[in-house]
């Protein structure tokens, strides 16, 4: 490419703003692993990982955990996308909101809301009890397995559809005609072509709930996670020597790197290809198995769709302390948001819009430079903007307030290291959104606009800038959704007063003030939907591909 | 839809059913392998009645319009899945395997998988595996229409060598005519559910019983014919919708063939710049001239309205005619009417 282009000193700068306040971070907290509060080189921090307290308990906990959601997960998601593509049925184009369910019911929504049907207070509770009937806890695995299966089976759900909807029925024909019975057809030649792909997503699960902060920590009291005792090392280790939640850290990130290892060698390397022949045409519903397989279909979306209505009603519903008055309603807790809960609102609303500012600006530069104007640092541009994705949001809170609590730029504690925090967090969604449609977008037509004479910079941004614009658009709406529910990197970081909801949200779970947290809890799902809701009504952008 | 068709396709012949897309004849292929059931009617191989035998039963093999190789497999998987199921030994399989894939040009590819192959390639390997299980019956859908101009032509030899030397009786579908002379032993031309005509390629191609084959399979100038009478000499005098007559030979039952349009293929028109008095031509004049390297076509307007296209290998005549001639066409004595 041309070199009088500002793109490579464009692309060294980007590089230089990822080393500095992420690389260099990260790097911090590995290095900090292995040394003593002297500075001197140590392995106290895995030493006492590995023999004392229930460290070792946390790992393998979670890797319990992971492990039996992942497994719900794919016993829920490869059926439920069989079903949709199989089967002709009513309401059958409901299930294509289920991918904008991820976005905007976070998981801290959902946790509240099931505790307030099945926690201490919940009314499922209550109502056994005025029967006599002790309800088993729902805090510890039942809970925690059963919020994050209902969190994270989209991911397993989407990933199949995808492939199962570019399987090629005709495979299944030519097995048949080989000598294949049309049973034995279409598993032999549909499992191993879905395997992959439900792989993948299985892998993206594991590490999702292995990373996953505030699930974790709100219903697993009484089992040690990881990505929790990384955040408790923290707390009980503030301003200390910072070994033990630096070793934490350190662990979590090689068994993250470890399980993408695996995915990009041996899932991700597959040979093959699907090509686009005929798919499956979906068969109305007949027979028994297709009514039941209905209304599974209908119950789980009842079930995924359920905290928006849950949280809603907790939050109308009278509280005395931590009490739930079922059935009497106020408007009590929404006064009490507006009298003390304003800053809140306002600190939420000003870093979620500086993060999605900055994201997105800096998504769409990286995602241009990576794609269309490769050179010998968009590899490492591109690494580093994808590594968050291999970061937990603790050790990444961990990470930026070791490094910028003092020296050059003291940044702990100020309203800028929440703002990195979230923007680097959602950096990814923020780059994969923006390049989604510059995959498209030919390089002839910005040929086409400097052989017209116009120049580099200027036909950027009048001809791959407006095409890009619906793909940064989605971005930016992700990115705000996403940073606005954002808890577990920030809840390391903030200073009293830069509370923000989601972090009011866990504080008041914390107190089982659930009324309370569910007003909040509303007015979040409301910030989080005004954008989705303006952007999808005046403007043609697709927003959940 | 296919409505009432009945098809006797002869041992060891390479039958080809040629049509327009949408015509049926996929349709018509897919039932014989049993991929779709027929509402009514009966399918019978030799005396075998395989009307609701399904398609895994029915021992044959089956080329698809996109390959469907399976892309998990590599090359050796794909040609020995038949086998597989067969549940034939290692080491026949093998050698089974290497037969076929010398015999189609894939010997030494035989650890590939489908995603590395190319187009000619994949087609090959979709063609021994349907191959290596000696079906009873071949069945090809479209197999060469992914294919680029010279590759079709050579993939197009390799399945006429093959079909000869191991004598599977083959069903292909196509739309493409000259795929369809080329291959065929016997060519039924399908048009809406219906065999329009069913022959020798030279049949239908030099004897078209109808407007639609005649056009379909090469091109074709169709003469509307508005009156007819008997001349002395006893030919037969047509007066043409185009305001002109002709005069052709008398040895066509007319009533049986029950039609009023006449076929001429643009190569067997001559035309001139001088009148020739001692036959009855078409006057007319030069529209448009087309270069085609070997030969010349020229778009002849004999009415307002009627043009006439004319196949010239600059051989027949002396040199080129200027745009804008006047022209004398000169059709052959032995036209045929066809059935609009």
């Amino acid at each position: 490419m041309n070199k009088f282009m500002p793109w490579g000193a464009l692309t060294l700068l980007s590089c230089l703003f990822l080393a500095v306040f992420l690389l260099l971070p990260i790097f911090k907290v590995i290095l900090a692993s292995l040394q003593n509060a002297d500075g001197a080189l140590t392995l106290e921090g895995f030493k006492i990982f590995f023999l004392e307290g229930d460290y070792l308990q946390g790992l393998f906990n979670s890797l319990l955990l992971a492990t039996a959601v992942t497994f719900v997960t794919v016993l829920i998601g490869v059926p439920l996308a069989y079903v949709t593509v199989y089967y002709e049925f009513p309401f059958k184009s409901l299930l294509s909101i289920l991918p904008i369910t991820v976005i905007i019911i976070p998981e801290l929504i959902t946790t509240q809301s099931w505790l307030l049907v099945f926690g201490y207070n919940g009314f499922v509770t209550q109502m056994l009890l005025s029967l006599g009937i002790k309800a088993p806890r729902f805090y510890g695995w039942t809970g925690l397995i059963f919020v994050m299966a209902i969190t994270y089976y989209v991911h397993v759900y989407m990933a199949s559809l995808a492939a199962l909807r570019s399987f090629d029925i005709q495979l299944e024909e030519a097995a048949q005609s080989l000598g294949r019975s049309p049973i034995s057809a279409r598993i032999r030649t549909m499992v191993p072509l879905l395997a992959p792909a439900i792989l993948s997503s299985a892998l993206v699960v594991f590490t999702l709930v292995l990373g996953n902060f505030s699930i974790a920590i709100i219903l697993g009291p009484g089992v040690p996670l990881l990505s929790v005792m990384t955040y408790n090392s923290f707390l009980s280790e503030m301003g200390l020597n910072p070994t033990m939640q630096s070793a934490l850290a350190t662990i979590s990130i090689i068994v993250v790197g470890l399980i993408l290892f695996i995915q990009k060698r041996f899932v991700g390397k597959s040979r093959f290809e699907m090509r686009q022949g005929r798919s499956m045409k979906a068969v109305p519903i007949r027979k028994a198995g297709g009514v039941a397989a209905y209304l599974a279909v209908l119950f789980l979306l009842a079930v995924t769709l359920l905290p928006l209505g849950l949280v809603l009603v907790g939050s109308i519903t009278d509280a005395t302390g931590p009490v739930m008055h079922w059935g009497h309603f106020t408007l009590k807790h929404f006064v009490k948001v507006a009298d003390y809960g304003l800053g809140i609102i306002f600190n939420s609303i000003s870093y979620a819009f500086s993060a999605t500012v900055l994201g997105v600006l800096f998504g769409t530069t990286a995602s241009y430079l990576i794609i269309k104007k490769k050179n010998a640092l968009t590899e490492a541009l591109d690494f580093m903007a994808m590594l968050p994705l291999a970061i937990f949001g603790t050790v990444l809170g961990i990470a930026l307030s070791q490094t910028f609590n003092a020296g050059l730029l003291p940044l702990t504690g100020t309203p800028i290291i929440m703002v990195l925090a979230l923007t680097f967090r959602r950096l990814p969604f923020a780059v994969r959104n923006a390049s989604a449609n510059l995959f498209n977008i030919p390089d002839s037509i910005e040929e086409a606009a400097i052989s017209l004479g116009t120049s580099p910079l200027k036909s950027f941004r009048k001809v791959v800038a407006p095409l890009m614009a619906p793909g940064i658009t989605s971005a930016a709406v992700l990115m705000w959704a996403m940073t606005m529910a954002e808890l577990a990197s920030t809840l390391l970081l903030y200073h009293p007063s830069q509370e923000t909801l989601p972090i009011k949200i866990y504080n008041l779970i914390d107190s089982d003030l659930m009324a309370q947290a569910s007003a909040y809890g509303v007015v979040m799902i409301v910030l989080i939907l005004t954008p989705i809701f303006l952007v999808t009504k005046f403007t043609k952008v697709e927003l959940f591909k | 839809m296919i409505d009432r068709l009945s098809l006797d396709i002869e041992d060891g012949s390479f039958f080809v059913l040629l049509g327009a897309s949408g015509c049926g004849k996929t349709t018509l292929l897919r039932t014989i392998a049993g991929f779709i059931k027929p509402f009514s009617g009966n399918l019978y191989f030799d005396d075998r009645d395989l009307t609701h035998v399904p398609a895994h039963l029915r021992n044959i093999g089956f080329v698809f319009q996109d390959h469907a190789l399976f892309p998990n497999l590599t090359v050796h998987d794909n040609i020995a899945y038949g086998l597989k199921v067969r549940k034939f030994n290692e080491k026949s399989i093998k050698t089974d395997v290497r037969d076929i894939a010398t015999k189609v040009g894939l010997g030494n590819l035989l650890d590939r998988f489908p995603a590395e192959l190319s187009g000619g390639q994949q087609q090959r390997v979709a063609l021994a595996r349907a191959l290596v299980v000696k079906p009873s019956v071949l069945l090809m859908d479209e197999p060469l229409s992914s294919l680029d101009c010279k590759l079709r032509i050579e993939m197009r030899s390799l399945i006429a060598e093959i079909q000869r030397e191991i004598g599977t009786t083959t069903v292909l579908v196509t739309h493409d005519q000259e795929e369809a002379l080329e291959l065929a032993t016997d060519v039924a031309v399908i048009k809406k559910g219906a065999i329009e005509q069913l022959g020798s390629p030279r049949d239908v191609y030099a004897k078209p019983q109808t407007a639609f084959v005649a056009d379909f399979i090469g091109s074709a100038n169709i003469l509307d014919v508005e009156s007819m009478r008997l001349t002395p000499e006893n030919r037969i005098c047509c007066d043409l919708s185009c305001g002109q007559a002709i005069h052709i030979d008398n040895d066509q039952d007319i009533m049986m063939i029950g039609g009023t349009k006449l076929v001429v293929r643009p190569e067997d028109i001559l035309v001139a710049t001088c009148p020739d008095p001692s036959v009855k031509q078409l006057e007319g004049r030069v529209v448009q001239v087309r270069y085609h390297g070997r030969s010349m076509s020229y778009l002849v307007k004999i009415a307002e309205d009627q043009f006439l296209v004319v196949d010239d290998s600059l051989t027949k005549t002396c040199g080129e005619i200027a745009q804008g001639s006047r022209v004398y066409a000169t059709l052959p004595a032995s036209l045929r009417f066809v059935r609009s």
